[in-house]
Parts: C-alpha cells; structure tokens; sequence
C-alpha cells in the first residue's frame, strides 16, 4: 500500500494570516499586505509578505540596483544595445575589472572603472544588507547566528574581490560580473596557481562544501521521517525532547554509534556551512600572496602521488633552443 | 553499554528485512541485523584489500597512496590483480557495503517507525558511486574510466576527465549541480541560524517561537518556508544537486565527447538570431 | 500518485531536453594516454571520425614525371621558384596545385592565359611565394611536420582560400567608448571555441612572441626580480590559445598534458615538444611569408583592419590531430622538400 512520505502538503489548512510578531519602538510599520500561494503551500509555507523595509533595507536595495544595473548596461553597450545579442550572447557578457597595467590606480570609466564602482556600490549594499540581517534578529529578540553565518560568505566575497587583489597589487586579479566569465576566472586563478585541487585549503572547503549537503540531505531526511512525532517542531523539540527527538537522535545512534540532538544537529549545519566560504577564502588569499604554485608547495610537503611514466621522458624544448 | 536515557523503550524486536530475529541484536550503541553483517564482510575486506594494495604499492604516506583501476585495454574484463583487478574487487566490496549500509538503515527506521527518506537519500549518494564507477565505464566500454582511489590520486584523475572536455565548468548539468550544491550550503547556513537565532536568543533572554522565525525571513525577504518546508526543501536541493552531479558526469562521454563549450553553439545558432 | 511524477518529471524533463539538444550517443572510442586511473584519454565519437575521415582524404597524385630533358626554367619564361624542374615534372606540378588550389578556376586563376609568363594576377605573386613557404616548411621545420610534409593542399583543400584563416578582429566600441568595453573576450565567439575566453589568441602568439606559460618553478610567491608576474587575465589568454590548438586538432588538454601539472615536461607527453614547434612554425609563416605579401593582395582579401590573412592550427590541421590524418602527401613532391640553394 503506498505510504504518504509528507514531501508535499496536500492538505492546507487555511487561517487567518499572521501579519508578524510585533517589532519594538522604532522599527517601521512592515510593507504589504500578506496573500497566500497554494502552489506554495504544497512545499512550505503559503503565506507571501509582510516584508519589513527599513532605512537599511531601502539603502542596501538602491546600491544593489544600481550595481545589478550598471553591469547590465554595460553588457548591453558590448553588443552595440542589441537587445536579441544581449538575449542571446548573456551568458557570455560580462563588466570586467581593469588591465594588469592599472595595477590598484583608478582607471578610465570604460578600461574597469565602472567595474570598479560597481563592486564598491554592490559591497556596500551587501554590508547594509548585513546590518539588516543583524538589526532584524535584534529587533525580534533572536540569537545573530543568520548574521554570522552571512558574513562568512561576505568574507569570501571580499577575498575574492578586495583582500586580494589589493595584496596582488592589482585589480586586474579581481573577478569579473559575468555568468561565464567568472568561471573562466575559476579556471584561469588555477590554471596560473598550479591546480588549486592540491591548495589544502580549497580541498578543506569542498570537504564542507560537499558535508553541508550530505548534511542537509540527512537532516531534512532525518526531520521529515519523524514528521509524523511533530519532529519539525524544532523549537519545541529543544526545550522539551519528544519522541520525535528521540527516534531521530537514535536512527543515527544504532546507524554510526553516535548522534547529534535536536540543538546540536543545528550546531554542525551552521558550522560545516560557514566554514566551506570561510576555509575556502582563506586559501584564495594565500593563493598568489604566499604560495605561486600549490602543485609544487604539494610536492615540498610530500603529498603528491607518483605515477609511473607511460610516456617517453619529455624534455623542455625551450632549453634545447629554437629551430632552425 | 550504556544507553541513552531514553533508549531503552525503543529497543524493541522487529523492522526487519531479511533474517528475522537471528540479527535483531546491538552491539553497543550500534545495531546490528543482517545488513549489519553483510556491511562488516565488505566493508573490512574492501579495507583489507585497499592495506594490502597500499602493502604491495610505493607507499604508505597516506595522501599518496593509490589503487588504480585497470588500463582501458582491459575492456569491461576481469584485470590481472596487480594490473586493476585489486581496484574491480575493492569497487564491489564498496557497492556491497553502501547497499548494505542503505538496506541496514531501512531496518533501523522500520524499527523505529520513521519514514525511510534517509536511506533514499542515501541512495542517491550510491547512485552517483555507482555511476561514476560502473554506469558511465560500462557506457564507455571500459573499467579503466572509473576513478582511482586515493586521496590526491582521485583528484588528478578529476582534474584530466574534466580537461577531457576543455573547460568543464560549460557544462550545463554541471553547473546546476554546483548552483544546487552552494544553495544547499546557503540554505544549510540559513536553517542552521535560524533555530540556534531562536533558541539562544543572548543572556537573559526567552526563547523565541516558530512565529518568530517565520516573522525574521518574512521581514527580511518576504516569505518564510517554514519549519517543515525547509526540510523538504533542504534534502530537495541536496538530492537535486546530487541528481544533476550524476548526469553532469555520465553525459560526460557517453553522450558527449566534444569540448562543452561547444555544446551551448546549439543556442546561439537558433535560426531566430544566429549571427 | 500524482505527486509521485512531479518531482522525478522536474528532474527527468530537463535533461532530456538538453541531450536532445544535439548530444551524441554511445559506442564510443577511447584512447589512454596516461598511467591508468589518471584520466588521460582521447574520447571519439566514431560516427564523427568517419564523417571527418571522408572529408579529410588526400587527393590521388598523379605518376612521377620524368626529369629528363631541359629544365622548366631554360623553357619557360619567368619561372623563379621551381626553375630546376624538368619541364613535365614542372606541368604536373602546375596540374597539382590548380587541383588543390583552383580546381573551378583552372590555370586562370594565377595566369593570363594569353600569357602564362605575365605576372599580372596577385595570385601568381603569391602563390610563388606560397610555393617557398611550403617548401621552407618541409626543409626547416621538420621539428613540427617530420617527414610527413605539407603541400599546398594541406592548407587550401581545393579551396582558393583556406578555410580557416584568421585576421586581427575590428575594433569594437560601443556608446561612444562610455560603456561596454570588451576588454578583448567577454563575447560568444568561435575562436574561443564559443566560450567567453579572449577572442583573438592568435595576434599574440602566432604571429608575436608574447610569453604563453604562465607557472613559475617555485612553490611560495617570490619577492621582487623573482616574482613570477603572470596575472590571471594573462592566463585566460594562454587558455584560450589552448582552446584553439585543441579544437583545432580534434584532441584535449591531456593530449599533451597531465592537467595535475600542466607545466611540467617531465610529466608532458612528447606530443607537446612537437605543438611547441608548431606555435614557433605559424610565427615564422605569418611574419616571415604572410605579412610581407599584405600589399600584394587586394583589399577584398585583407580583414577589418587590413591585416592579411594568417595561419593558425586549424588552417593545416582542421580538426584532425595530424592534417590529412597523416596521409604523406609530401612525399610525391620532392620539389617541395627543399627550399632551392640561393
């Protein structure tokens, strides 16, 4: 007999819709009037708005726009305002950062400088958006942990476009906004670095990159098998452990001979996920300020595997001299 | 051994698959039953065998240890041990203990009457074992396809498949699967934060409720999931990511043997705007 | 049980519709070129080679002549390169480059045919020269092209123009140089192989002697006169010359390399000796044959910015990993071997 595994609400309740818990003096009134989306509903919560917009939210989105908006100008410029070229070529336009030659100056508007006040203004709106996340929690009396998390990926962001072209000297090394493009960096900063696979650091970020989804995968898994005890109930679950805690907390017990609780799972998710962006930006700054060569760095430190040569041995032509 | 304080109650006969009660016993905090058995005989003979590989290998500096699969002369044959025949016997014992491992979580839910998405979702993490190691090398003739194991040797062999196809980060699929995988992160981070946001709201605070939690994401981008929404959404995005990891790879091949930059010429030659 | 197809649909629904999108399917063939389980292979799809295979058949020479009688240049007037043929031998060259060069055309399109000494047409001028820089091929650079040679067919494959010749791309300024510079990629093109990647890798290192490797040799950064100064917009450009010999001889990066180490030659395949020559052999042919005869040709022939056209891998190569798959043509034409002794 088929079993439902609750993956999608079929049955929605519907009530009256909760205009949010009441912020303190000083905060706006929130914006919009709340509506349900059945669709919605199937997967999670129905209920669209209110959306709070304060000072800080209303500042973060004119910097955000106006950086999503130069860009978009600027792709648009780069294929003579064809809006059809823009359609098709997209994935491969892009607002590039300046010429090796600037070094840290500031260029010509057209030669990097609108990348350079587009990634200023969209820093800024992602530091505003960061206070916003923090005064929110604040306001509502919650814990800053979304903040702190947030961060982290804020720190890979600036690695990646300030830290270290700053210590390169150089704003050409920062990345490119484009949907190719900032891949073609990806290879590029390691094709030129020796193969970032053998930077520990990067190899350190997947192992959290790739445990975060084999966490979510056993978390969400784990909550929605005990669905049917309450156990997505978190809260409720941590200051007063149900039988849903339990047969969760156990599952993984007699499955690996140890288990998280309730709180702590919540401890290991927010851990692995900040420390994939937080240990990977960490190897992008050492990449080209202290190490040039993570393959060569690899084999100083005696991990790099040897393969026996199928190959004749290869000499570099270079040394040999140019023909004829 | 000592239980949790609770656990006793739970520890009831039953939920089974296959052996009746001949399994139904722990061993400490770790249940056994039939799965439990056939996990341990491959699980220490794989192990057994990747010693014995390192045994008769270069080295025991275990970053650079390295059992490699056969060449692809061998075909989808049985290779001289030596030659890739330890690597095929170690590939089996692994399958063997993954299922083995699923099958034991089956049981273990059924015991304690849950729902079986773990094991499902561990599935998918065999499925993309499996098709990296058997699917796409039967695809292409050859067990030499399959990746080596090793902690650094696995990478190099990562590194010359995808430069196969000369920038693989143009592969579609893949980069699906790497949007999931950063959004499972973000989402992870989210959730994460959000429950420990609720219950440790600072020194001398209340603990806050499921209303507050939903009121923060609505405040600040609108909608809120909600808490058992960003259950089903976690494990969809972590299993999605996974799912488009496998096609990513097998197409990889198979399905496709050119450059993947060159797969997008199909768009931009669209009759509509090709220049 | 609706539900039930929901999800797997989302999932299924998608890749279908991208294989469909003009992917390929098995069997497929193999090559290893590495140590097993290192990954280095060559991937074929064989109903591809054989499509390429047919398109790619050196045309049938006709007998050697004979070399008795007078030279071509005691008979002929005019005849600068290829004086010291016999007259037949010297026709049946002649036959041989109207079929690789002009076979529509015939003889008319070099010669005035009232006149074949005149050396009116631009393209007697060149092919003359053409003629040399075959033959500087086959004698100098056999470091690239062994004793397998080239002959004009190689390049021209019955074509007045071969068709994969590159000029420098125009200038492109938008909004009056306000916005939207491309910096010299950022756009779909096929010289980089349609991915974002530089467009024009060849001005740099096929026809200028910019620096292509971009690895140091020490593990930490250096400071001062030891740092190694390559930047990463340095090695998109090195990639997308990657990109381009790649596509150009139907093979990929480990080919040549163990991407682990692109740098190393002792982790190289000898393959990557020979591609070095091969970038220092199009140097020498755009520099030394190719940009003097730029006056020669016509505008109609020169690109956007009145360059002359060049020689890049494709124009021999043309997606097989040696031209003709390696088919010696050279070797009937030994007038072709050897530049004549001043």
């Amino acid at each position: 007999m088929a079993q439902y595994q609750n993956l999608f609400t079929s049955v929605q309740p519907v009530g009256p819709l909760h205009h949010g818990v009441d912020l303190p003096r000083g905060d706006e009134k929130r914006l919009g009037t709340p509506f349900l989306f059945h669709l919605l509903g199937r997967i999670g919560n129905a209920q669209i708005g209110p959306v709070y917009l304060g000072t800080l939210g209303v500042a973060s989105l004119i910097f955000g726009i106006a950086a999503f908006n130069i860009i978009g100008l600027n792709m648009l410029a780069s294929v003579d305002w064809n809006p059809i070229q823009m359609l098709r070529q997209l994935f491969w336009l892009a607002l590039e950062p300046p010429a090796p030659a600037y070094g840290l100056s500031i260029p010509p508007l057209n030669q990097g400088g609108w990348w350079l006040i587009t990634g200023s203004m969209l820093t800024v709106s992602i530091l505003l958006w960061w206070t916003r996340t923090y005064r929110r929690a604040r306001q509502l009396g919650l814990g800053t942990h979304v903040a702190w998390a947030y961060a982290a990926a804020i720190w890979l962001f600036l690695v990646c476009g300030f830290f270290r072209p700053v210590m390169m000297g150089s704003w050409s090394e920062a990345v490119p906004f484009g949907i190719f493009p900032h891949l073609d960096w990806t290879s590029a900063i390691s094709l030129r670095y020796g193969n970032l696979f053998y930077n520990p650091f990067h190899a350190l970020s997947i192992v959290f990159l790739y445990g975060s989804v084999l966490l979510f995968a056993m978390h969400g898994g784990t909550i929605l098998a005990v669905s049917r005890y309450g156990g997505e109930r978190e809260i409720e679950q941590i200051v007063d452990r149900g039988t849903a805690s339990e047969r969760a907390a156990l599952f993984w017990r007699w499955t690996m001979g140890f288990n998280a609780t309730m709180e702590s799972i919540h401890r290991w998710a927010w851990w692995f996920a900040v420390l994939c962006p937080l240990v990977g930006g960490i190897g992008i700054l050492l990449t080209g300020t202290v190490v040039d060569n993570w393959y060569l760095w690899s084999v100083k430190h005696h991990v790099v595997p040897a393969y026996p040569l199928v190959s004749p041995a290869v000499i570099d032509p270079a040394i040999l001299g140019v023909k004829p | 051994m000592a239980m949790l304080s609770f656990e006793r109650k739970y520890r009831v006969r039953g939920g089974t698959l296959f052996g009746g009660d001949l399994f139904d016993f722990w061993v400490g905090p770790f249940y056994v039953g039939f799965f439990g058995i056939t996990t341990m005989f491959f699980a220490l003979s794989g192990t057994m065998m990747i010693l014995w590989g390192a045994a008769m290998g270069p080295t025991w500096n275990v970053w650079q240890i390295n059992i490699a699969p056969p060449d692809i002369a061998y075909g989808l044959r049985f290779a001289p041990m030596m030659e890739g025949g330890l690597w095929q016997l170690i590939t089996v014992c692994a399958i063997g203990s993954f299922v083995s491992w699923a099958l034991r979580e089956v049981e273990i839910c059924r015991k304690l009457g849950m729902g079986l998405h773990v094991p499902v979702a561990f599935g998918m993490a065999i499925l993309a074992y499996v098709s990296l190691q058997v699917i796409r090398p039967v695809l292409m003739g050859a067990w030499g396809h399959a990746f080596p194991y090793g902690i650094y040797s696995h990478l190099d062999w990562v590194s010359n498949t995808a430069y196969q196809y000369l920038h693989f980060h143009y592969n579609p699929w893949h980069m699906i699967a790497v949007t999931l995988f950063f959004a499972t992160v973000l989402a992870l981070s989210m959730h994460g934060g959000l429950v420990l946001s609720a219950t440790n709201p600072g020194k001398g605070k209340v603990v806050k409720s499921p209303e507050h939690e939903d009121t923060f994401f609505r405040d600040l981008i609108g909608y809120s999931v909600g808490t058992l929404g960003i259950h089903r959404l976690g494990l969809f995005l972590a299993l999605a990511g996974v799912w488009f990891g496998i096609v990513c790879i097998v197409v990889s091949g198979p399905f496709w043997t050119g450059a993947w930059p060159e797969w997008w010429g199909w768009w931009l030659n669209m009759p509509i705007w090709r220049t | 049980m609706k539900n039930f197809f929901k999800v797997p649909l989302l999932l299924i629904a998608p890749m279908v519709l991208g294989l469909l999108s003009g992917c390929e399917r098995p069997p497929i063939e193999t090559v290893q070129t590495g140590f097993r389980g290192t990954g280095m292979e060559q991937i074929y799809n064989p109903r591809t080679l054989l499509k390429q295979a047919a398109l790619n058949q050196a045309p049938e020479a006709a007998e050697a002549a004979s070399s008795d009688g007078p030279k071509a240049s005691e008979v002929y007037k005019n005849v600068q390169v290829l004086g010291d043929l016999s007259v037949s031998q010297f026709n049946r060259h002649m036959a041989a480059i109207t079929q690789w060069v002009s076979p529509d055309a015939g003889c008319a399109y070099c010669h005035n045919v009232q006149n074949f000494a005149d050396d009116g047409k631009y393209t007697k001028v060149v092919a003359r020269r053409m003629i040399q820089m075959t033959q500087r091929v086959n004698q100098d650079w056999k470091t690239h092209v062994a004793e397998t040679g080239v002959t004009c067919y190689t390049c021209h494959r019955g074509n007045n123009i071969p068709t994969n010749v590159w000029f420098a791309p125009k200038d492109r300024e938008y909004a009056g140089g306000a916005l939207g510079d491309l910096a010299g990629q950022n756009i779909a093109s096929t010289q980089a192989g349609l991915s974002s990647l530089p467009f024009d890798p060849f001005t740099p290192y096929l026809k200028d002697a910019a620096a292509i490797r971009v690895n140091g040799n020490e593990a930490m950064a250096g400071i001062g006169k030891s740092a190694n100064r390559a930047s990463i917009k340095q090695t998109e450009h090195t990639y997308s010359l990657m990109l381009h010999m790649s596509e150009s001889l139907g093979v990929n990066c480990t080919y040549c390399h163990n991407t682990r180490n692109f740098q190393s030659w002792e982790e190289s395949r000898p393959q990557r000796v020979t591609s070095w020559y091969g970038i220092r052999m199009a140097r020498d042919l755009n520099n030394d044959y190719m940009t003097p005869l730029t006056k020669t040709f016509p505008p109609e022939r020169l690109g956007p910015k009145g360059d002359v056209a060049k020689v890049n891998c494709t124009t021999c190569h043309q997606g097989a990993y040696k031209p003709l798959y390696g088919a010696p043509m050279a070797k009937n034409f030994p007038e072709l071997q050897a530049l004549a002794k001043p």
